[in-house]
């Protein structure tokens, strides 16, 4: 298979998997009990002006002919209307996106640049009491909760210690430099919990691939060789090692972005994740459909570059 | 070599993706100086929805708005409306209403507020039906007209006692010729991008950072105010949506005020932390139960008598409450509106012995294990914390009277699409605000009422409401509403549980706030707000 074709067939998955994501996404915000007009209208209103609110919102129309319209809106890039906002999804989106952004690829870069050194290290010392507690450190993250990690962590170096600021990506009131240095330690506290939850899964990961490939014969002729140690280990086994991580990478982001729903409503960061839980608790559908794309699109653009990236590190994927 | 490149490309990108969102410092306001120069910072659980005062979604949408869009009425603490923009209000005859309206309030733009904004405003919101409180208040609301500067003459469709302060109370006033731009107040999101909002209040807003913070500067001439004149030269409302993150930063001093009522477990907890004052504000709303009469079982007085005694009110409000709240005698007409309130009416009491001998009375024997043949479903919002935890109170109290009581809490959308469809035996919820009992009463008993949940139709009770209604002379009216609450509690056509007291916590560093009943209003109404200092 030539690298064009190869291209262009993550694109086409790409493009199936977004549409799939568009349609399961309308169907299923249209199963949720309740209903818009009911979420956004004062309790005193009667059952004539709620009757108005839906057919204000294109409600009222059969469920093909309102999937048929929103498909139509969405390939002319209007995302329609926000019901409580009355403003542009687009607009809305816009706004919280980049926070969102830098609060997951800061929390994943942290994540490799810890997570991967460790799995190394405990690899390397197998059985030892260092891979042990590496292990314990590991297990113990996946099972972290993170409200809980995000208030423990506010409570000891925001309240008591007073490292860093509670809550926002920064402060009001800064401009220039001190804003950058202002979003730079906003940003910290959010991403190390981010990064807390995932890390258990590079580094059990990487320790797992990491003891196969130790264990392959050109690390047997490498060290037969007299190779250094940790030549070998970083050099070699590693590289290899590697691949499955990469997937990982892409594997993990969309449970990335389900965690920073959580850490942006505990750390008062202003991203996406929380858009979307106001906008659950009001059922404004244009917006939770908006959000749910924009999401469903760059898990899929990432995992599609991931998959391009991997087919040149590795050119059987290419022809498999 | 390369992969340096590379990096730092990728690095240069982040920071110049940033650069979009960082914001420019802004011109420095004029009218702050001398002592006046504070900032108060607000802590909110959510975002401003809609910056539109007639239609309004939020908490935060209405603490914002209001800080520009003045009110013509008030409330005090005994639930009495109090002037605002209007110094006088009332009837001329049974089919038209008045409001006197201050002559010396000016938008911020240097447009006079007049009767016009008022006028204009009502039947706006009359035609185009936004989705609010103010549209649900006009049932009886026919036009406004601007008779002179400063009056603004109503036309009812029909006599209505309550309409004139109602609408003055719920409804925000808007400028004129600011909204009449726009096609429809009803989705006119009046989010500042035609050149940024005018205000009449003492604030006006002129910095959006969205999900994170809304920054106000102060409009010099409040008349409300004393000096006319809002001390802190800035309020910075700040987003929280965890409430132990906005305590933490109470308490880390990054906040100066907590705007939303405490979880009653912070109460004590704050009162006890040093650099925190805790403020107690009366509630206007009330916690109940009722009994859907639709369901044959429900339909029976003696059952609905035998599950109000069958609840152990004193624990709920010990315990649940911690002791926050008080009891309302089992009657709509709480406490707090001293004028309506009658102390004769008694809250049933916990006897579940009772319980199983109205259940008796009713026709229903108990089986070997002590229990009835009934089961009824519960129905609460997940999202109500303190609900969802009286709820299994109730439940346990009712099976020690041998009724089943299987509880259904679900999430918020769901639970109100099933209040709508009467899908509930009992229905357990709280309103906010009851402040007008004779529109409670319309809305909560007469047939058709958006929050009949009972389903009763009694003509005694409906001929009392209505005469209620159509009754101006206030210490009849309160006689007329009296009756009709003895018929609610004698015939249990509502459970009414208790009036939560709401605490607010603020920074000891800051003074000076005025208390007003409810949620909504506490020590973020505009007077508090305007009238606020730091403690030198």
């Amino acid at each position: 298979m030539s690298r064009l074709s190869f291209i262009l067939r993550r694109l086409i998955r790409a493009f199936v998997t977004i549409l799939f994501a568009v349609t399961v996404t309308f169907l299923l915000l249209r199963l949720m009990p309740g209903d818009p007009a009911l979420a956004i209208a004062s309790p005193n209103m009667t059952d004539e002006a709620r009757a108005l609110l839906l057919t204000q919102y294109g409600l009222d129309k059969p469920l093909f002919v309102q999937f048929g319209l929103y498909l139509g809106q969405v390939f002319q890039g209007n995302f329609g209307t926000s019901f409580t906002q009355s403003r542009p999804v687009l607009d809305v989106l816009l706004q919280r996106l980049p926070w969102t952004l830098l609060l997951t690829f800061t929390a994943l870069t942290l994540t490799v640049i810890v997570g991967i050194p460790l799995g190394v290290l405990a690899a390397s010392r197998r059985g030892k009491l260092l891979d042990k507690i590496v292990q314990v450190i590991g297990v113990t993250g996946q099972s972290l909760f993170v409200p809980s990690i995000g208030v423990l962590l506010l409570y000891v170096f925001g309240l008591m210690l007073g490292w860093f600021p509670i809550g926002g990506a920064y402060s009001t009131g800064t401009y220039g430099l001190d804003w950058y240095a202002s979003v730079a330690t906003h940003l910290v506290l959010p991403a190390v919990s981010l990064m807390l939850i995932q890390l258990g899964s590079y580094v059990l990961t990487m320790r797992a691939t990491l003891i196969d490939a130790l264990e392959e014969d050109y690390v047997t002729l490498a060290k037969a060789n007299g190779l250094p140690k940790r030549r070998i280990l970083w050099k070699h086994a590693m590289r290899n090692a590697l691949l499955p991580t990469t997937t990982l990478i892409g594997l993990q982001l969309g449970f990335l972005v389900g965690g920073a729903v959580l850490t942006e409503t505990v750390f008062a960061y202003p991203g996406i994740g929380r858009g979307i839980y106001e906008a659950v608790t009001q059922l404004d559908f244009p917006v939770l459909q908006g959000a749910f794309l924009l999401l469903a699109i760059t898990v899929v653009v990432a995992n599609m570059v991931t998959d391009i990236i991997y087919g040149f590190l590795d050119p059987r994927v290419k022809t498999s | 070599m390369r992969k340096k490149n590379l990096l730092a490309a990728g690095a240069l990108s982040v920071v110049l993706a940033l650069g979009g969102c960082a914001p420019s410092a802004p011109e420095s306001p004029g009218n702050a100086g001398g002592s006046f120069d504070d900032t108060l910072t607000v802590a909110t659980t959510t975002d401003v929805v809609n910056y539109n005062p007639l239609i309004g979604n939020s908490r935060s949408d209405y603490w914002i708005t209001n800080l520009m869009y003045p009110h013509l009425l008030s409330i005090a603490d005994n639930g009495k409306k109090i002037a605002g923009l209007a110094t006088d209000w009332g009837y001329t005859d049974e089919t038209t209403g008045f409001y006197e309206i201050r002559d010396d309030f000016t938008w911020s733009d240097g447009t006079p507020l007049t009767a016009e904004d008022v006028a204009w405003t009502m039947n706006a919101v009359k035609n185009d039906a936004p989705s609010g409180t103010f549209y649900g208040q006009m049932a009886n609301f026919e036009s406004a007209e601007a008779v002179s500067e400063t009056r603004v003459e109503i036309k009812l469709s029909q006599s209505d006692s309550t309409v004139i302060e109602e609408l003055g109370f719920w409804g925000n006033v808007v400028p004129k010729h600011v909204f009449e731009k726009a096609e429809t107040v009803a989705d006119f999101p009046n989010d500042g991008k035609d050149g940024g909002w005018v205000s009449a209040g003492p604030y006006l807003l002129t910095e959006v950072q969205a999900g994170q913070s809304y920054t106000m500067e102060r409009v010099d001439n409040y008349p409300l105010v004393d000096g006319e004149k809002p001390i802190a030269a800035k309020v910075i409302y700040r987003v929280f949506p965890d409430v132990n993150t906005e305590i933490l930063a109470l308490q880390s001093g990054e906040v100066d005020v907590i705007a939303n009522a405490l979880p009653p477990a912070q109460v004590d907890n704050l009162r006890n932390t040093e650099g925190v004052e805790v403020a107690e504000v009366v509630g206007l709303g009330y916690a109940h139960m009722t009994y859907n009469m639709s369901k044959p079982d429900l339909a029976k007085l003696e059952v609905r008598q035998a599950l109000a005694h069958a609840v152990d009110y004193e624990t709920i409000r010990s315990v649940v409450l911690q002791g926050q709240a008080v009891s309302t005698g089992s009657s709509p007409l709480m406490p707090v509106l001293s004028d309506y309130y009658e102390d004769s009416l008694k809250e049933y009491e916990f006897d579940t012995e009772l319980s199983r001998k109205l259940m008796k009375d009713a026709g229903y024997t108990e089986d070997s294990n002590g229990n009835f043949p009934v089961s009824f479903r519960l129905i609460y919002s997940l999202q109500d914390s303190v609900t969802s935890q009286w709820a299994t109170l109730v439940q346990d109290s009712a099976a020690e009277a041998g009724i089943t009581i299987e509880l259904q809490g679900t999430e918020r959308n769901t639970y109100l699409a099933m209040t709508q469809e009467g899908d509930y035996d009992i229905y357990a919820g709280s309103f906010a605000i009851m402040d007008d009992p004779v529109t409670n009463f319309a809305l909560s008993y007469l047939p058709g009422g958006v929050i009949n949940y009972t389903y009763v139709d009694d003509p005694e009770l409906n001929a009392l409401i209505e005469k209620g209604m159509v009754t101006s002379d206030t210490p009849e009216k309160i006689k007329i509403m009296q009756e009709a609450a003895k018929i609610v509690h004698e015939q249990v056509y509502d459970n009414i549980m208790y009036t939560q007291n709401l605490y607010f916590a603020h920074s000891a560093e800051w003074e000076g706030f005025v208390t007003q009943p409810s949620e909504l209003l506490s020590i973020v109404n505009p007077l508090s707000i305007a009238s606020a200092y730091k403690v030198k």
